[in-house]
């Protein structure tokens, strides 16, 4: 069996939860050269990444995954959510700068559209389409924080887990989009004519999560 | 034109790809099974359009759509359960009892670019209208296995699976409509904790959460944990479905309440074939409510069988078709009157026979044969041999 982890910021946590069910992650090194590295029993680790976890279990390359939420919205695969494993919190939202919102909304009434930048088209067009605001989106590959100060965009649609990028930029959040955390994933074909062998992490996995959490709330 | 923008008219547009002869070779043979197969069980062939009314179709995502010459808006039909369904309601109104009817053709989703997905899909499937209860939705699971055994599929416990999409409507039977079709549509998208993250900030109480996602974690002989009328529904058919092989040690159907297909329309017994390689090759089930939704209502349950993925999953176990009949090819001595009646002679002697080379053999092997006289030819091996004799030669 395949596990996908995500590189990244949340390796480690992810790590964290597969050591408190018993898997043996001793030879995933964060950072290190090998990709591919035998957990033990049937287990094997494959590390890539996060936005091609959701492409590796989608297309059976690996049975099993841990991503994000957020990549997930992005790409749209079709895989399925198992556990919410609760770290990795973070936001997608749109924000605009610190006190334009009103000039943005007068614009939009005068001109019919706005721009926003983002990372993240997908998760930016649906969002407007279902609220019935016409935008044009502008796809950066980084930083989409500058966009408004440099007039590139009105707004941007922006992944956030504090909030200290958008304040340093000046910007502030117009609204939320949704709150995204870490999930397990597995391939639909996979999940169901391997839940012999997956059924059990699942269950121990949504043991951890819900402990942890319980913990964390303390 | 520049040619610079020339080159990308030469490929198919994306999603779409040229079936060439090996792989054609191979699918004709698979398709020949299954019609054969449908046919054997009383299933009729019919063809719908290729076009369909976009507003008419139970989803509107993933449509391949245009607009008409008379601006109604149409798709590339997504599906071929869809169009049975208005067919019947349209063509069979007055028409009771009933109705087995099968397919063999390609269905048009649209697919996100730079994935690799195919926007062209052939399914070969079966409807079953105007019939219900178990011993109806038994008889298609069963003919979905035998179709697949007969193209040669191995099949073992996991391979066929069975759900029900009446336990999991029951599942979540506490919420108000609104809120269950949010966590429906959820589980069809296959995000198990988006519904039940749902059905809690919906108000069910979370002991019905916890039992909710413990049975639709429940596979094989845990249903016998189960009850309700659906889940001895589900037991009955399966049941039923494995009487078709009496004596077979191989138990190929195993129920799942988790499977939940992507698509809309099922109303009770869901069932796919599943294959570790490639995944989903056949999905199915019963949708009462479908044909309503064009006329008058009526019981209805079929399947279709993704034929590429099927082929697929025969290549990874090794199955190849068996060998067509060798190819003549047969090179004039130059009078051409009489390689023309060469030819005619061969054939009728039943040999298959090109004139000149052939450059794609699609896997046939070749005989080259040189034209003697009207009747006989010589062979590579230097023998000349008349046309009857040859055909008795290649027919060992």
């Amino acid at each position: 069996m395949r596990f996908a982890l995500a590189q990244g910021l949340l390796l480690n946590d992810a790590l964290a939860a597969l050591r408190a069910i018993a898997l043996d992650v001793s030879r995933v090194t964060p950072g290190g050269r090998r990709l591919v590295v035998d957990g033990g029993g049937n287990v094997e680790f494959v590390l890539a990444r996060p936005s091609d976890i959701a492409t590796y279990v989608e297309r059976g390359a690996a049975d099993l995954g841990i991503v994000g939420k957020d990549v997930l919205m992005e790409s749209a695969a079709r895989v399925l959510e198992l556990v919410d494993l609760h770290f990795g919190a973070c936001r997608f939202v749109v924000a605009a700068p610190r006190g334009a919102l009103e000039r943005s909304l007068d614009e939009y009434r005068h001109l019919g559209s706005l721009e926003v930048a983002t990372k993240y088209p997908r998760v930016a067009e649906a969002h407007f389409r279902a609220r019935g605001l016409e935008v044009e989106i502008v796809k950066v590959a980084g930083s989409a924080e500058v966009a408004p100060q440099v007039g590139l965009a009105d707004w941007i649609v922006d992944l956030v887990a504090t909030g200290g990028t958008l304040r340093a930029n000046d910007l502030a959040i117009v609204e939320e989009i949704a709150a995204c955390s870490a999930r397990l994933i597995a391939n639909p074909a996979s999940y169901h004519y391997r839940r012999a062998e997956i059924a059990p992490l699942v269950e121990k996995l949504a043991d951890w999560a819900s402990r942890s959490r319980s913990g964390a709330n303390q | 034109m520049e040619s610079g923008s020339r080159r990308p008219l030469l490929s198919a547009p994306r999603g779409f790809r040229d079936i060439l002869p090996t792989e054609a070779r191979e699918l004709r043979v698979i398709e020949q099974a299954l019609t054969e197969t449908f046919a054997a069980s009383g299933y009729m062939p019919l063809e719908p359009p290729m076009v369909e009314y976009s507003a008419a179709q139970p989803t509107q995502e993933r449509l391949i759509q245009f607009l008409d010459t008379d601006r109604s808006l149409v798709a590339l039909r997504p599906d071929l359960t869809t169009a049975v369904a208005r067919l019947v309601a349209q063509r069979y109104r007055e028409t009771a009892g009933a109705l087995r009817l099968s397919y063999f053709a390609p269905v048009f989703r649209e697919e996100p670019a730079m994935t690799a997905g195919e926007r062209e899909v052939v399914q070969a499937g079966v409807e079953l209208i105007g019939a219900s209860g178990p011993i109806a939705d038994a008889e298609v699971l069963a003919l979905l296995v035998e179709s697949l055994e007969r193209c040669g599929l191995r099949l073992d416990g996991a391979t066929i699976q069975v759900g029900h999409v009446g336990i999991v409507r029951r599942l979540f039977a506490p919420l108000a409509e609104e809120p269950r079709s949010a966590v429906l549509s959820a589980l069809r998208a296959g995000d198990l904790v988006g519904a039940l993250r749902r059905a809690h900030e919906a108000g069910m109480p979370s002991e019905d959460v916890t039992r909710a996602r413990a049975a639709l974690g429940v596979i094989g002989r845990g249903i016998e944990q189960l009850d309700g009328d659906d889940v001895r529904e589900l037991r009955q058919v399966v049941h039923l479905a494995r009487e078709r092989w009496p004596s077979s040690v191989k138990l190929w159907g195993s129920p799942n309440i988790g499977l939940v297909p992507a698509l809309p329309y099922y109303t009770a017994i869901v069932f796919e074939a599943l294959h570790p390689d490639v995944g989903v090759i056949a999905s199915g089930g019963r949708y009462d409510l479908l044909i309503g939704a064009y006329g008058a209502p009526r019981p209805a349950t079929g399947f279709a069988i993704d034929v590429l993925r099927l082929h697929r999953a025969l290549f990874a176990e090794g199955w190849r078709p068996a060998d067509a009949r060798p190819l003549v090819t047969l090179h004039s001595g130059g009078d051409e009157r009489a390689t023309m009646r060469c030819a005619a002679s061969l054939r009728a002697a039943g040999l298959s026979v090109a004139i000149g080379d052939v450059a794609e053999t699609a896997g046939i092997a070749l005989i080259a044969a040189e034209v003697v006289d009207e009747r006989r030819v010589k062979l590579g091996d230097g023998r000349t041999i008349d046309a009857a004799t040859l055909a008795r030669e290649l027919a060992r």
